[in-house]
């Protein structure tokens, strides 16, 4: 949740001349979002959620062209970005795997589960695989504790899972 | 008696009228097929007054946890003055263990579509905004579907059949959350609506006076809202046959708790997942005949029976007959009823893991506003930790106990429930269960090297 801390006197700002937010992006968005709400700020989910879903995270030169679009100032938006735990800040993996570790998960065998996927792609909890394939979270309850153990990888539930079941759903990925 | 017929899951097989397997998708043409959207048509036709004077008379408790009457919660709305006025819905169900408001979303929309233009035409709101957490992927899918259906059927949007409300024609928007737990807060859901952080503010001013935007915002559980068009379309009288009233010759101001409610079931069990049954059932039948026992020869020991945050009931209390209902808080010694979504503990699972997880939870999903809540939840979590790993000393339970209770309990000490959520699991799990924390910590902990009776 809030407790992303930075080192902001030191980070590097990546920028590249072409803009993230194109205007035939900016224009789809605006037609689906802009009457729905009726302050711009109330635009930063929506439009955060697209820029994620556009490049699989949120590069920081897309935060400032997004806020620029709805009229507010960085900071807020980034405010924003801070605090919800789907929004990514940094590139993460092409999948991202989220296990979950609430009571249902846990006392059904999460453990095995998240043991076994960091096993076989060698990192931990919060981290990337070197070749940007897989991020591993652990994540609390995502509603689907009828079939615990349970994992989302990208936007698809993976149910009642074993730890060879997992490994096996993880191998088909390309 | 078990129920005879189902109310909220009408068109959703469940046993034992059903089966899980058939759950599908129920589009417009079949849930009107089904009798769908006639509670509207009479809503519409009977007016506000109408609908608003039926749930208040149904006494329809909120479904989302806290058990607020609906029908009070939408009499306190100014009266309208021309500008906008709102709804949100939530469906941000992030309680740990609670997977019931899904089942709704994902296979039967149009039953919360409903509802959500009932209440929409009773309080007067002409914008309703729907809350779902942003883990709900394909629930999101097939909600945006039945949104788009009621759309084309002229359900909501400009020409709908309900006409205008407050002078607009009335919308439905599906807002998708980002991972937060606190966005379920109704007033941390209105700043997340906002594009916010979620935080949830200081009341009053309560939400029906300023909400969304700083208009009035009556905010709904998923749930709450699906019983409303049986209410309208039956009556109040037919919806109170089920569950369990209020005890005999108790004054009106005794709440009581009619209907149904859907109950989940995760853990060791046979065939978990979401049942419906009256209010008041009790514990020990939704285990057995619903979930059909525990597993692989599992025995129970506790469980969470609505959600973490109402903390736990023993085996022991259920075998004496805990039932699920408003009252099962100051009976049976928790926080209350919650989301009602029960997780079995067996045996083999240690109460003080369990503990630390639920700490964890809430030193995780704090928001930080309050520091009772954002210090206090990190330190309990802290506690077990080092408790769980044979580290702990006496002096630590009376430390944590010491710490759990005073977390929110304090009137006006924190701004939210999350802080009484770690407060009530944490504190009811050590006093039922205090022998397995005193075991942990009870043991000697340094290594004696005096070899005794040597030569
Ligand atoms: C920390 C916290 C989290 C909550 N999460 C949810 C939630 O996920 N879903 C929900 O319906 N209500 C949740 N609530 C309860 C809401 O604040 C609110 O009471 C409810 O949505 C009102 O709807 P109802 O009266 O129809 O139940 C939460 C409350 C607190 C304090
Ligand atoms: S009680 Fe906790 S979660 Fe609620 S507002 Fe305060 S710090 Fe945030
Ligand atoms: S506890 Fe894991 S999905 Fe709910």
């Amino acid at each position: 949740m809030a407790w992303i801390t930075k080192d902001s006197a030191n980070t590097q700002i990546d920028r590249r001349d072409e803009p993230y937010l194109s205007a035939e992006f900016k224009k789809a968005f605006d037609e689906k979002y802009a009457d729905r709400y009726p302050t711009r700020r109330a635009l930063s989910l929506p439009i955060l959620h697209a820029i994620q879903h556009e490049y699989n995270y949120l590069p920081y030169q897309a935060l400032e062209e997004a806020a620029e679009f709805l009229g507010i100032a960085v900071p807020e938006l980034l405010d924003t970005a801070t605090f919800y735990e789907e929004y990514f800040l940094e590139p993460k993996g092409k999948y991202t795997i989220w296990v979950c570790q609430s009571v249902s998960c846990e006392i059904m065998g999460e453990g095995n589960i998240t043991q076994a996927i960091s096993d076989k792609l060698g990192i931990d909890p919060g981290e990337t695989t070197a070749d940007g394939k897989f991020t591993l979270m652990k994540v609390e309850c995502i509603g689907a504790c009828g079939a615990a153990p349970c994992a989302l990888i990208n936007e698809d539930l993976a149910e009642d899972l074993t730890p060879d079941s997992v490994l096996k759903r993880l191998d088909v990925l390309d | 008696m078990p129920l005879e017929t189902p109310v909220i899951f009408k068109n959703v097989p469940t046993p034992p009228w059903g089966s899980f397997a058939d759950r599908t998708y129920v589009d417009y043409d079949a849930y009107v097929k089904a009798g769908g959207y006639e509670a509207l048509q009479k809503g519409i036709d009977g007016g506000a007054e109408s609908i608003l004077s039926e749930v208040k008379a149904a006494e329809l408790r909120g479904r989302g946890g806290a058990g607020f009457p609906a029908g009070m919660k939408w009499g306190f709305l100014p009266p309208a003055d021309g500008e906008p006025r709102y709804l949100a819905i939530n469906a941000d169900e992030s309680e740990p263990a609670t997977f019931k408001d899904q089942i709704l979303i994902q296979f039967d929309p149009h039953t919360v579509i409903e509802g959500i233009v009932l209440c929409m035409i009773a309080c007067q709101l002409d914008t309703a905004y729907f809350y779902i957490r942003g883990e709900y992927h394909h629930h999101r899918d097939a909600f945006e579907r039945a949104i788009q259906e009621a759309y084309d059927h002229n359900v909501l949007g400009t020409n709908a059949r309900t006409g205008k409300i407050n002078d607009r024609w009335p919308n439905l928007y599906l807002h998708r959350g980002a991972g937060a737990y606190i966005c379920g807060e109704e007033t941390g859901l209105l700043e997340s609506l906002e594009g916010k952080r979620g935080w949830p503010r200081i009341k009053p001013p309560f939400p029906a006076v300023a909400g969304a935007f700083a208009r009035p915002t009556i905010i709904n559980n998923v749930e709450t809202l699906a019983n409303v068009p049986f209410i309208v379309t039956h009556g109040a009288d037919a919806w109170k046959k089920n569950g369990k009233g209020r005890p005999e010759g108790a004054p009106p101001q005794v709440p009581a708790s009619f209907g149904t409610k859907l109950f989940g079931i995760s853990g060791p069990v046979n065939r978990p997942g979401v049942y419906e049954e009256h209010l008041g059932v009790p514990l020990k039948t939704l285990i057995d005949d619903y979930a059909m026992g525990l597993k692989d020869g599992e025995q129970p020991k506790a469980y969470f029976h609505g959600g973490i945050s109402m903390g736990v009931v023993s085996q022991e209390e259920v075998e004496a007959g805990v039932a699920m209902d408003f009252d099962i808080g100051k009976k049976w010694n928790n926080l209350g009823l919650g989301t009602a979504c029960v997780t079995v503990i067996p045996q083999r699972v240690s109460m003080v893991s369990m503990a630390r997880n639920c700490s964890r939870f809430y030193s995780h999903e704090s928001c930080g506003q309050c520091t009772p809540c954002r210090e206090g939840t990190t330190w309990t979590a802290k506690l077990l930790e080092r408790i769980e790993a044979g580290d702990g000393t006496t002096k630590d339970l009376d430390l944590l106990l010491e710490l759990a209770s005073s977390m929110g309990s304090m009137p006006g000490s924190t701004i939210c429930g999350l802080a009484d959520g770690n407060n009530w699991a944490i504190r009811t799990i050590v006093n039922k269960f205090f022998h397995e924390f005193e075991e942990k910590v009870s043991k000697s902990s340094t290594v004696s090297l005096a070899v005794v009776g040597g030569a």
